[in-house]
């Protein structure tokens, strides 16, 4: 073996091909998405009202995520998605807002209002008594509607932060904004939930030991 | 934040991971589809830069032939003897100085030209 050739030996061993490093992007991407979905799509969820909305609206997330910044190292992920999400609940409203517009002037009456029924689209029970599931049901509702009427900025706020769980910088970057206007809003919207659960409180809710 | 609140965060995020881990077969399997649908865009981005690489390799490499194969008349047309005065200009400690006092040497031009006229 000549010089040259076992430079070029070396250097394909040492360094992963493009095959290889595609591989791993993608188990990365893979597993990454597989930890977001579920909590991605209950908070999308609750900004649309429908389940099968909110599915659509996950899956362009990912299919966006994974199109234009899946060069960006993992650490980024998490608030691009929720930024692609939430860029998506509001464009869904806006073509709703339209929809019931159109739907108004030619006398027809949306039907999603009346569609949409909480107790029907809750979840099946996992492991639990009847009356547990039906307190979680019910407490969830009661969170669901109370988180709804916020206002758009300090809902966002919320379920990034606390659905979620990402830190304020995160929440920044998934709502492009400050990271003072991330406190703001979500101790706004900590207070205001607060006074609308007063009476509902979900404290009559005790999750199960050891379930989590 | 105080402890009041840090309680019902706690609460809420309980009912919250709760309705989350409830969530039905169906709709699992729904997400996990998406996601494998989403990731197979990888794929299609990768083929589709595999695609264009042929084209955009022979494009470059016309653009390279086309400045190579420039014909070497056309060149110092462009830039010969302009350039070779210039490097004169720039190499000769003379011509530097002289740079440095373009306006005096200016102002003796017009000081001539006024002379000859009278």
């Amino acid at each position: 073996m000549d010089v040259s050739t076992a430079v070029f030996a070396v250097s394909c061993t040492s360094t992963p091909t493009t095959g290889t490093r595609a591989l791993q992007k993608k188990r990365q991407l893979n597993q990454f998405l597989a930890e977001i979905e579920r909590r991605a799509l209950r908070i999308a969820e609750i900004g649309v009202r429908d389940r099968d909305e909110a599915l659509d609206l996950v899956q362009d997330a990912m299919i966006k995520l994974v199109r234009n910044y899946s060069e960006r190292s993992n650490d980024e992920w998490t608030p691009l998605f929720y930024r692609i999400l939430q860029n998506g609940v509001r464009d869904w409203h806006r073509r709703q807002a339209v929809r019931n517009r159109v739907m108004a002037w030619v006398g027809r009456k949306s039907s999603d209002e009346n569609d949409y029924d909480p107790v029907a689209t809750a979840p099946d029970p996992i492991g639990r008594t009847p009356d547990e599931e039906l307190s979680n049901s019910e407490a969830m509702q009661g969170i669901e509607i109370a988180v709804r009427e916020l206002p758009r900025r300090q809902r966002e706020a919320f379920m990034l932060r606390m659905f979620e769980g990402l830190n304020v910088a995160g929440t920044a970057i998934a709502m492009g904004c400050s990271e003072g206007s991330v406190k703001t809003h979500y101790s706004r919207a900590v207070h205001s939930l607060r006074d609308t659960l007063d009476e509902h409180r979900p404290g009559d809710y005790r999750p199960q030991e050891g379930k989590r | 934040m105080n402890e009041q609140d840090d309680g019902f965060e706690k609460k809420v995020k309980a009912v919250f991971d709760t309705s989350v881990d409830d969530l039905d077969a169906a709709t699992l399997s729904k997400l996990n589809r998406g996601r494998h649908e989403a990731l197979e865009e990888l794929e299609h981005a990768r083929h589709q830069w595999s695609r264009w690489m042929p084209a955009t390799g022979v494009a470059a490499a016309v653009l390279v032939a086309i400045v190579v194969l420039q014909s070497p008349s056309d060149v110092d047309d462009a830039f010969g003897p302009t350039t070779v005065t210039d490097i004169e200009i720039l190499l000769g400690e003379d011509s530097i100085e002289m740079l440095e006092d373009l306006e005096f040497y200016s102002w003796i031009d017009a000081a001539e030209m006024e002379s000859d006229v009278g």
